[in-house]
């Protein structure tokens, strides 16, 4: 495992994946007549996937082991991309809370979490990320709604009121 | 027929709706601009979903004012503090900030602005006159041509990621991949999909873009912690009074410069993926090649400002040119605008100019009079845009990303959209991370469908095997775009090695000798000419550096520069 460094694993993580895909290409529908098959295209993509991502391996083999190694293992790494868990694990959540938050009062609190994930948390921070994401969602709602006339998602919580 | 469909679209563009949403357009790529980390492609892919709902040409007319305005907006802060806004404005710091630091900021700023402005109008001027007979080139192209094309489109947006190439091809065919899943085009026959319903209709084009670009960027500007709460520049300068009167006289002075300049903004915006980030470094470095005094570059000379200024808004010209005549986005913000002209069913061909005047002539019009709207808004803004940078930037990523979230869901009214930009936003923050090229995958994106539709033309024209294959090599044009295609995947290469390596000497004599031959056997006298003289200067050059020994020349910094 040592001998690993990241471009191996992304080249291997890609080969997986385009294997994954290549098998897939066998379910895809033939046709009878004279026309370029749904699934020649896709082939011919994965095949230079497949030759690119091996250059890629031998080439990251042949680099050795990543020279300076961040450590901390899982913890340290968490640490490190902190923020962007933060940002997928609320988008995430506000997606799935979509239906019954709805799109006002879910953006608002994503954008309320979100800030203070990232930013500060005392008492004055707190308030300012409140009236950030009122007014930014709000305005933002506002303008979608009524001045585009997009039907955004009402959510359970707001069609009851 | 063409005075009327140029008053059609003179009438639409002169609105007072049109005008003043293409006002606030220039005012938010200004502001976009001006802070570092927020590209101009983010900010046209952020105003994307406000022009849904617009008639296509007030739409577009918007999506450019935003275009111009960030091209310019990353200037001010370039030449105020040392941090350019983009990287079009990289090459403006070297001698703008300079400037201002010797005690004349308002004359740096008005260079940068009123070269911007003349850039800008040499390449709208380019772009009505050359974009039809681009167009009109761009009629002979069959299905192999035009295949031939994308992948040479694919090609050089991955040469141009440098040491990154092997990467950025695979970002490229990733891309392409992603595009192939859903419903195939041509035979309407489901694919890739694993089953999943949600799958059946594939990833649309513009929440894979907003989560790769938009989604992926703003969470590498909040990865550091500290960073991302403290304010994007502390000090944003005093009160400037910009001299434009003084800076106008400059610039007329050298207007070799400002001329040679654009026309090497308009060349790299033509060339697929190459933006103002690559412009602005080359022209600056051309402009202090020609320069009598090289040794003023760096020290806050105004033709360091000059060149890089008028080349980045050059670039836009370039960019609409090949995105207008081929279809072809000539960097991310003419993808975005290709998304915004097929969400209203306008889909850009070599046709497209003469089958759509009204748009064509009206998104000229836009991009001319957006140049005096920046002009404008720089007078009177200056330091309310500046005032933007002292947000931390946590505060703009998480409103932004709510912003991404309405927008994505007003595409298509569907909640699919918005897993598709969180999914492309792992994507593509991970393709940062691992220094994944993201340029070249959204350019798979957008002409994979293109690529496959002409395959599959190509194969049904094809009387056999023989012929569908034999083709890519024997129209002149198909081969012409191969030829190039070869060469710019062996450009990271010379690029390496120029100046040290004997083989570098000989390499852009032979590109040309290849290119020269299919050009012969194409329509015209024109292009035998141009072919000949292609051969001419090929075999001079080779005959030079042959009876000169093969001698190297000691390599110049503008590789380095552009790397950087």
């Amino acid at each position: 495992m040592s001998r690993l460094n990241t471009d191996t694993v992304s080249a291997i993580v890609i080969l997986a994946a385009s294997g994954v895909f290549f098998w897939a290409t066998f379910d895809i529908e033939k046709m009878d007549y004279r026309s370029l098959g749904a699934e020649v295209w896709p082939r011919v993509v994965l095949i230079l996937l497949f030759a690119l991502t091996f250059a890629y391996l031998f080439q990251s083999l042949k680099q050795g082991p990543d020279k300076k190694s961040e450590g901390g293992g899982v913890i340290g790494w968490i640490g490190r991309y902190q923020n962007a868990l933060w940002c997928y694990g609320l988008f995430a959540a506000f997606l799935l809370t979509l239906d019954y938050l709805g799109m006002l009062i879910g953006g608002v609190l994503f954008v309320f979490l979100t800030l203070t994930a990232l930013g500060e948390r005392t008492l004055r921070a707190l308030a300012l990320h409140a009236a950030v994401s009122i007014i930014s969602v709000g305005f933002m709602w506002s303008v979608f709604t009524y001045g585009i006339k997009v039907i955004l998602p009402q959510g359970e919580i707001f069609s009851a009121w | 027929m063409m005075w009327e469909n140029f008053t059609e679209a003179l009438y639409t563009v002169f609105q007072l709706k049109t005008l003043l949403l293409m006002f606030l357009g220039t005012g938010a790529g200004l502001i976009a601009g001006a802070i570092p980390g927020f590209t101009i492609a983010m900010a046209v892919i952020l105003t994307l979903p406000f022009t849904f709902s617009m008639p296509p040409l007030q739409g577009l007319a918007t999506m450019i004012g935003v275009f111009v305005g960030g091209l310019s907006g990353g200037l001010m802060s370039g030449i105020l503090t040392g941090i350019p806004g983009t990287p079009s404005s990289i090459a403006t710091t070297f001698d703008g900030f300079t400037m201002a630091r010797a005690g004349k900021p308002g004359l740096a700023l008005g260079l940068g602005v009123w070269s911007s402005f003349f850039g800008g109008l040499i390449s709208a001027v380019a772009l009505v006159l050359l974009a039809p007979l681009l167009a009109d080139l761009g009629l002979e192209f069959g299905p192999w041509d035009y295949f031939s094309l994308v992948l040479f489109a694919l090609t050089i947006t991955a040469s141009l990621a440098g040491e990154n190439m092997l990467k950025g091809l695979i970002a490229g065919a990733v891309g392409l991949l992603v595009r192939t899943i859903g419903e195939d085009d041509i035979n309407g026959i489901a694919r890739l999909n694993f089953g999943m319903d949600s799958l059946e209709a594939g990833f649309q084009f513009l929440p894979v873009l907003i989560g790769l670009f938009a989604f992926g960027q703003l969470l590498s500007d909040v990865k550091d912690r500290v960073r991302a709460r403290q304010p994007l520049m502390k000090d944003t300068g005093k009160a400037v009074k910009v001299e434009h009167l003084q800076a106008i006289k400059t610039i007329f002075r050298s207007w070799v410069n400002l001329l040679r300049s654009s026309f090497i903004g308009i060349f790299v915006g033509v060339l697929p993926a190459a933006g103002g980030s690559i412009s602005n470094i080359l022209a600056y470095d051309q402009a202090k090649k020609a320069s009598k005094t090289p040794e003023k570059f760096g020290t806050g000379t105004p033709d360091g400002i000059i060149a890089p200024e008028s080349a980045n808004n050059a670039t836009a010209g370039g960019a609409l040119m090949i995105l207008m005549a081929l279809g072809i986005p000539g960097d991310v913000v003419a993808a975005v605008m290709l998304g915004a002209l097929l969400i209203h069913d306008v889909v850009p061909s070599p046709s497209f100019i003469t089958d759509n005047a009204e748009l064509a002539y009206g998104i000229f019009i836009a991009f001319f009079i957006a140049h005096p709207m920046m002009i404008m808004l720089q007078a009177v803004c200056l330091r309310g845009f500046l005032l933007v940078t002292r947000v931390p930037m946590y505060t703009l990523a998480a409103v932004i990303l709510a912003y991404c979230a309405i927008g994505v869901f007003a595409l298509e009214n569907s909640t699919h959209d918005l897993w598709t930009v969180l999914i492309f936003g792992v994507v593509g923050y991970a393709m940062r991370v691992l220094k994944f090229p993201i340029a070249p995958m959204i350019l798979g994106v957008v002409l994979g469908n293109m690529a496959e539709l002409n395959l599959a033309r190509a194969y049904a024209t094809a009387s056999d095997m023989t012929m569908f294959v034999s083709w890519f090599v024997l129209r002149p044009w198909s081969a012409f775009f191969l030829l190039l295609g070869a060469f710019s995947i062996g450009f990271p290469w010379y690029q390496k090695a120029y100046g040290k390596k004997k083989w570098t000497l000989a390499y852009i004599p032979l590109m040309a000798i290849a290119l020269a031959l299919p050009m012969f056997f194409m329509q015209g006298t024109v292009r035998t000419i141009v072919a000949a003289a292609l051969l001419v200067w090929a075999a001079y050059a080779l005959w030079k550096r042959h009876s000169g020994g093969w001698k190297l020349e000691v390599a110049d910094d503008r590789f380095a520069e552009m790397k950087e």
